[in-house]
């Protein structure tokens, strides 16, 4: 019998998943099945953390939002 | 037709023949579909047959319809929509007959007493014969309607102040907020200041015409009377109301005892939402012109804010109200009705808004970052954070980029007028789809990851039945591995295609 | 600032040493230093003063801290401005919550039955003024705001200036009064004037520019058109004592006019005869005919306001001499009791110095903005030391030279670099009819002094600031600029120099005014209040926009062009130290793909491309590979000079690579499109000189011509981060980036570099195996106060490493040598070896570019 594996499947920009492995590599505690270079599963418990480490990643690729200048 | 419409035609088109049967009882309806649901070639096939006995060959419409409009394609759409507002009867095509059309009975009937001036009574409203008030002029209903149908779109956006009524800005009554919940334009979200937030359906809301609004709202409430079979409402009645409503005029007093009970109870409703105004101890109403113009394509009506100010456009000239709904006395003078309106958009995203209306400030509010407000000006920014947040809302960046260009200031008009380049700078354009497209880079599905088959043909045969059952999500033949949305169907599957060996 | 009077001490390698050591262990807290507290990308105008003798740097803190208080005094949001207007609450609505929680909602404002005419909006809180730039009255509006505010956002059709205290200095420095502003403000406002911006305006102007201090027979005087006012100066304890005693108590003499002061090449001196100019003080001119070249706009604007005072148009000055001894003290005590002092100089009459035989060629006419500046230097006749900010290409030295001919006495230059010495000599030499003896240059090369008994030094700032391991020639040639009273003080790129640098310049030197020049009044460590305080008020700052829609510099596009990395290099990329990362988002294949397809496609139109990179590896590996000329710090003098050659002559080299030694000061007016592949952090200025390059374009006035900036940026990497926060001034200055995330047909580039998996891989590996031995290599500092490497989160290694090139820094600072320290530097790091290798595949790669030229040449006589 094959087995079916209980996961959430990711498909994103190949740096996206670059940072999920990168973020993986810590703990291992992330993927479940590296598919392909915009494909892989990863265990639904974590998805939620993984959005919001990639976020954290992310944002320093952008500039953060200065404040008005003349405001407070 | 006006994009309110459009929605209309939407709901009609899912109703039931009975209920157009019933619907072109009224004159009035039959009347206001013709008027303002029909196309141009449409109107013309209509009057053509209305008065015609017989049914008639549809080949002899191809005169109307010459190939370079469009010819039979044009003819078959404009055929289609005839039908599914269930004025058209089309035989069916045989080899033996050629096709033939006819107007509806109920159509032929509700039109012609229209035409003619006749049918029930009542059927285009009884003006009261008692005394009128005079203090409620045109100006008075236009002021109290705007007043209505802004706490409403406040609601909507989210923008009561932390001091609420006190302010001026009481809010719609509690039936209309359970409308707008029930109809999604606002969901409940404990995260927010007043619990409720705006929905991508409330955003697009607040992008419509306020004709569009109107109809929005009215829809919604024909759906919920729907729903509630207890209510003692009938949608189909409701509706007949609205139409009979658009064809009242403005200013005039019209008798509630001309009215079913049914039509008089729909009237507080009527009240809240600002289609009607209704004096305390009378026996009279009068329709706004949020009302009258239900079904018109009065194309000046355009915008949230350009909305309120054509529908309270003083024809009188005398100093009206101002744009801001605040209780306290007017701190601008009248002149800023007639200053240029609109936004302008700068390619440093710096936004300046020549708007008083609060109701228009919280708009921009969803997708800017404000700094200043000056008594004709409020100036601000298109930043990452704000346009993610708005995309948080799920409002999208077309929205915000149609948003700005349709109020576009006039200079910026000019300007694209002048140099041939487009509205708003291309740059910002560019950025605000990115920003959105940041939100998109990863897209996820919950599922079962299908590995480790015994043999090729056992892998091609599931991930076969997942495509055909549409739970397949991704496969890779290759590597025989595929993901699924759902598992229980290719389980049995697999079951029965074990027991089969 | 006065000059110093205390001898500097000579400073002594023993005690240079023993100061580095200590102020690298204990910063001095009172020094408003940025470096460790700033963000990194915004360390780079940070000077390492660890050499500086102890005294000077004491004395430095002192003025450091003097400036600090004088800014904070007039900030603009002082609660002392702030006056609510009564009942502003009581206008709240539903939209007000939506601007700083209330704070920011001024609709209890009322507007003006015509404000529908007015082309202003002010907001009374911070002074933030809001310009309709499509009002009939915006041009002249826009120059008055010029002049009494800053400008913060300039695009297209709103305009957004700030008033704050220094801008308010610097409109009353050049002559306005408190009325002026305030009537014309209230003039063009869409409201009423809010009574705190009038107090504010009062309370900064009272103060500003009520005290000179005027160098007059080399005697210094305290003057004020305020008699009262000197008089409570005089009781003061402090200044009262230092007045010169049998000079009279206070003499009154009429208030300086423009009095027929012709700035050269203007129109108004076409015709005057030049010789008569220093004499023209003491005739007697019709003073309202000839002040001319004083803004014409602005005489308008204030005709109707100044009305009433025309007939005590003279007004009485009144003075009291005070020693130069006493210079700094009542300098100072007049900033405590609130009344800045402000400079100027009477050149006319200044008998003591030496005339200068110095004037603009016949021939030379200035741009109507270079005399509107010039303008604001001599509005009343005498010089004011202040900043004036063109862009680059703008003409910034015909303005200096151009102060120089006005003043006609000596005038030391102070540049970046010794290669913009150069320059600015043969500016001179150009435009004036300067005798060539009469002016000299101050470099490590040449240290002479001019032949006559006056004439112009041009040096750079090292040179003179440098303190220890002198030549004997060099401490006899600063013991001569120290020993001299100069005219006028030129100082060059001043945003680029850090402020301690100026103290120690100004410390050293004596000049009558000071002229600051810049295409950026933008430094990240936000010190321009400093410069301010140092140099004087910003005189003038040219609109980008504008200049570029009249064809003064070119127009250009700019597009930012996203590289997605291939997946391996971004793998290596999140596992990389920073400086790796830095190396590997300049070397993604895409990136070098997108280059390659931006120089064919620009060169096949025409254009003459310069390619920045800040990344010497990449520079050269993006050259080599390219088969394309570059310069670089390393590059000798003669090897630079032959490159430059031939890529404004030669029609075969039409792409050049640079460092970031490029980024100002070298003017090639032959290059069309500009290509950024690497940079300097988040640095807007360093954008903006880099687009200054392209600005001066021979061909800007071509029909339909445009100048092209590319900035490339490795997508998700910190790169994107930098980029956009690059950009920001600029965009501020009305430029818009294009966001291209496809270059069209990229892959069917011919002969596309990397287009292969494996040469991908080939490619990252390489970088990465050159990059670990040699971490050292990407030291180039020759930005003279550049650093480079400050990476947050570095680690004790890290910070090792930064340190040592901070003393690479020192070490060109102390040798004066501006691009040649770079093999100092790899000396003290064994790196010479490979230098050597370095300087031989390049000399090897030029004997083929001319191998090929040969032979091209060749063909073409055959054919």
């Amino acid at each position: 019998m094959p087995r079916a594996i209980r996961g959430v499947l990711i498909q994103c920009e190949p740096a996206i998943k670059s940072i999920i492995v990168h973020l993986d590599s810590v703990n291992n505690d992330i993927i479940i099945e590296d598919l392909d270079e915009q494909t892989l599963v990863v265990k639904e418990n974590m998805v939620q953390l993984l959005k919001q480490k990639l976020e954290d990643r992310l944002k320093e690729t952008y500039r953060p939002e200065e404040p008005l200048a003349d405001s407070d | 037709m006006s994009l309110g419409g459009q929605q209309l035609l939407e709901y009609l088109e899912k109703l039931p023949g009975t209920a157009f049967r019933r619907l072109y009882q009224s004159p009035a309806t039959a009347l206001a579909i013709f008027r303002r649901m029909l196309s141009y070639h449409a109107k013309v096939i209509v009057r053509g047959l209305l008065y015609m006995p017989d049914p008639f060959p549809l080949t002899s419409l191809d005169i109307w319809f010459p190939p370079e409009g469009g010819g039979k394609i044009h003819r078959d759409r404009t055929i289609a929509a005839l039908r599914s507002l269930h004025i058209l009867q089309v035989s069916p095509p045989s080899k033996d007959r050629t096709q033939e059309i006819q107007i509806t009975t109920s159509f032929k009937k509700g039109l012609q007493l229209a035409f003619e001036g006749g049918g029930e009574d009542g059927s285009f409203g009884v003006p009261s014969s008692l005394p009128v008030d005079p203090s409620i002029d045109i100006a008075y209903l236009d002021k109290y309607a705007r007043k209505k149908w802004d706490d409403i779109l406040h609601y909507v956006v989210n923008s009561l102040g932390v001091h609420g009524s006190s302010e001026g800005v009481s809010g719609p009554k509690a039936s209309v907020k359970e409308l707008l919940l029930a109809g999604r334009l606002v969901e409940r979200r404990p995260d927010t200041r007043t619990g409720i937030g705006i929905t991508q359906a409330g955003f697009t809301f607040l992008l419509q015409e306020s004709n569009a609004q109107v109809w929005t709202l009215l829809l919604l409430w024909l759906e919920a009377a729907d729903h509630a079979a207890d209510s003692g409402m009938d949608s189909i009645d409701m509706l007949s109301f609205l139409f009979m409503l658009s064809s009242l005029e403005l200013g005039t007093a019209y008798d509630t005892s001309a009215l079913t009970e049914t039509r008089r109870n729909m009237l507080p409703s009527l009240v809240d939402f600002g289609l009607i105004y209704f004096p305390r101890d009378t026996r009279q109403f009068f329709p706004t012109r949020l009302a009258t113009t239900l079904t018109s394509t009065a194309s000046a009506l355009r915008t949230v804010s350009s909305a309120f100010t054509a529908a309270t456009a003083n024809p009188s000239g005398e100093p009206g109200t101002t744009t801001s709904t605040s209780g306290g006395p007017a701190a601008t003078p009248d002149k800023t009705q007639t200053a240029a309106k609109g936004i302008i958009i700068e390619t440093n995203y710096r936004i300046y808004a020549y708007t008083t209306s609060p109701l228009q400030i919280a708009v921009l509010a969803l997708f800017c970052q404000l700094n200043m407000r000056f008594p004709n000006m409020v100036s601000g920014r298109l930043t990452r954070d704000s346009i993610r947040q708005a995309i948080g809302f799920g409002i999208t960046a077309d929205q915000i980029i149609s948003y700005l260009h349709a109020h576009a200031h006039q200079q910026m008009v000019r300007e694209a007028t002048v140099t041939g380049k487009p509205v708003l700078p291309p740059t910002v354009v560019d950025q605000i789809r990115l920003w959105q497209l940041e939100n998109e880079r990863m897209q996820t599905t919950a599922g079962f990851l299908f590995k480790d088959f015994e043999s090729t043909e056992e892998y091609a045969a599931l991930s076969r039945y997942a495509e055909e059952i549409g739970v397949l999500v991704w496969k890779n033949d290759k590597r025989q591995l595929f993901f699924a949305s759902k598992h229980e169907q290719l389980r049995d599957y697999l079951k029965s295609r074990k027991k089969g060996e | 600032m006065p000059p110093k009077r205390k001898a500097v001490g000579a400073p002594q390698a023993g005690v240079a040493k023993a100061g580095r050591t200590s102020a690298l262990s204990t910063p001095g807290p009172a020094t408003p230093r940025s470096l460790e507290s700033s963000f990194q990308s915004d360390g780079d105008d940070d000077l390492n003063d660890d050499d500086v003798d102890e005294t000077i740097k004491r004395k430095e803190e002192v003025i450091a801290r003097e400036a600090d208080e004088f800014v904070n005094t007039w900030a603009v949001d002082s609660s002392r401005f702030q006056s609510r207007q009564d009942g502003g609450g009581s206008h709240r609505d539903g939209a007000t919550q939506f601007f700083g929680s209330g704070k920011r909602d001024f609709s209890y404002l009322n507007l003006k039955p015509d404000h529908d005419q007015k082309p202003l909006w002010i907001d009374p809180e911070k002074g933030t003024i809001i310009l309709e730039k499509f009002s009939p009255d915006a041009d002249r509006v826009t120059d008055f705001l010029v002049t009494i505010a800053e400008p913060k956002s300039r695009p297209h059709f709103l305009h957004e200036y700030q008033l704050t205290a220094h801008s308010l200095y610097a409109g009353v420095s050049i002559g306005l009064q408190s009325k002026d502003i305030i009537d014309t403000l209230d003039r063009f406002l869409k409201t009423p004037l809010p009574e705190s911006i009038r107090l504010f305006i009062e309370s900064c102007t009272k103060s500003y520019g009520k005290v000179k201090l005027v160098l007059n027979n080399n005697k210094y005087f305290v003057e004020s058109s305020d008699a009262e006012l000197l008089q409570k100066l005089l009781r003061d304890e402090v200044i009262g004592k230092w007045r010169v005693q049998g000079s009279g108590d206070i003499t009154t003499s009429y208030a300086p006019t423009m009095g027929g002061l012709v700035i050269p090449g203007t129109k108004d001196a076409a015709g005057v005869n030049q010789a008569d100019l220093n004499k023209s003080g003491n005739k007697k001119t019709a003073e309202d005919g000839t002040a001319g070249a004083a803004a014409t706009n602005e005489a308008d604007l204030y005709a109707a306001i100044n009305e009433e005072d025309d007939e005590d148009d003279k007004d009485a000055v009144h003075a009291f001499e005070i020693p130069e001894t006493a210079v700094e003290i009542v300098q100072r005590r007049c900033l405590d009791l609130g009344f800045p002092i402000l400079e100027e100089y009477d050149f006319r009459n200044d008998s003591n110095n030496a005339d200068l035989e110095i004037d603009l060629r016949p021939n030379t006419q200035i741009r109507p903005y270079q005399e509107q500046s010039l303008s604001k230097m001599f509005g009343n006749g005498r010089a004011k030391s202040g900043i004036i900010v063109l862009p680059c290409g703008a003409g910034k030295t015909l303005v200096g030279i151009t102060a120089a001919c006005t003043i006609k006495k000596g005038v030391i230059v102070l540049c970046t670099s010794s290669m913009s010495v150069v320059q600015w000599r043969q500016e001179f030499l150009k435009w004036s009819n300067i005798n060539p003896d009469d002016i000299a240059v101050f470099t490590a090369e040449s240290k002479n002094k001019f032949s006559g008994n006056t004439g112009i030094i041009v040096t750079t700032y090292s040179m003179v600031t440098n303190n220890r391991e002198r030549s004997h020639d060099s401490k006899k040639m600063m013991d001569f600029l120290k020993s001299r009273e100069w005219g006028l003080m030129l100082l060059d790129e001043v945003h680029v120099v850090p402020a301690d640098v100026f103290r120690r310049v100004i410390s050293s030197i004596k000049s009558h005014s000071k002229l600051g020049l810049t295409a950026t009044l933008l430094r990240e460590d936000d010190k321009i209040s400093h410069l301010n305080f140092l140099i004087g008020p910003k005189l003038y700052e040219a609109n980008w926009m504008e200049l570029s829609e009249k064809g003064h510099i070119a127009k250009v596009q700019c597009a930012e062009v996203w590289c997605p990395m291939p997946t391996e290099f971004y793998d290596e990329y999140l596992r990389a130290n920073s400086r790796m990362k830095r190396t590997l988002y300049a070397m993604n294949p895409r990136k070098f793909q997108a280059c390659q397809y931006l120089i064919n496609y620009h060169e096949a139109r025409g254009d003459k491309i310069i390619v920045f990179s800040d990344e010497l590896y990449s520079l050269k590996q993006y050259a080599l590979k390219l088969n394309k000329v570059f310069i670089y710090g390393g590059t000798g003098q003669a090897e630079r000079m032959q490159v430059l050659e031939n890529f404004q002559h030669n029609p075969q080299v039409n792409t050049l690579f640079l460092s970031k030694i490029g980024d100002t000061s070298l003017d090639l007016p032959e290059a069309t499109c500009l290509i950024q592949i690497s940079s300097h952090f988040g640095s807007r200025r360093q954008e903006a000189q880099r687009l200054g390059r392209i600005l001066r374009a021979k061909r800007r006035n071509d029909v339909g011509f445009n100048a092209f900036f590319y900035s490339l940026v490795s997508k998700d990497t910190q790169e994107m981060y930098y980029s956009s926060k690059r950009q920001a001034f600029l965009v501020d200055q009305g430029y818009a980036f294009k966001v291209i995330t496809q270059l069209a047909n990229i892959e069917n580039t011919p002969d596309l570099a990397f287009a292969t998996a494996q040469e991908r891989r080939e490619l990252l590996q390489r970088t990465l195996v050159d990059n670990e031995k040699g971490a050292e290599d990407d030291v180039e500092t020759d930005d003279l106060f550049g650093k480079v490497g400050r990476g947050r989160g570095g680690g004790a290694k890290g910070r090792a490493a930064a340190v040592r090139r901070m003393a690479g820094t020192l070490g060109e600072l102390s040798g004066g040598q501006d691009m040649a320290y770079i093999e100092q530097n790899k000396a003290a790091n064994k790196g010479l070896k490979k230098k050597g290798a370095a300087k031989a595949e390049q000399s090897a790669f030029f004997k083929k570019l001319q191998r090929e030229k040969e032979r091209s040449r060749a063909l073409a006589r055959q054919g």
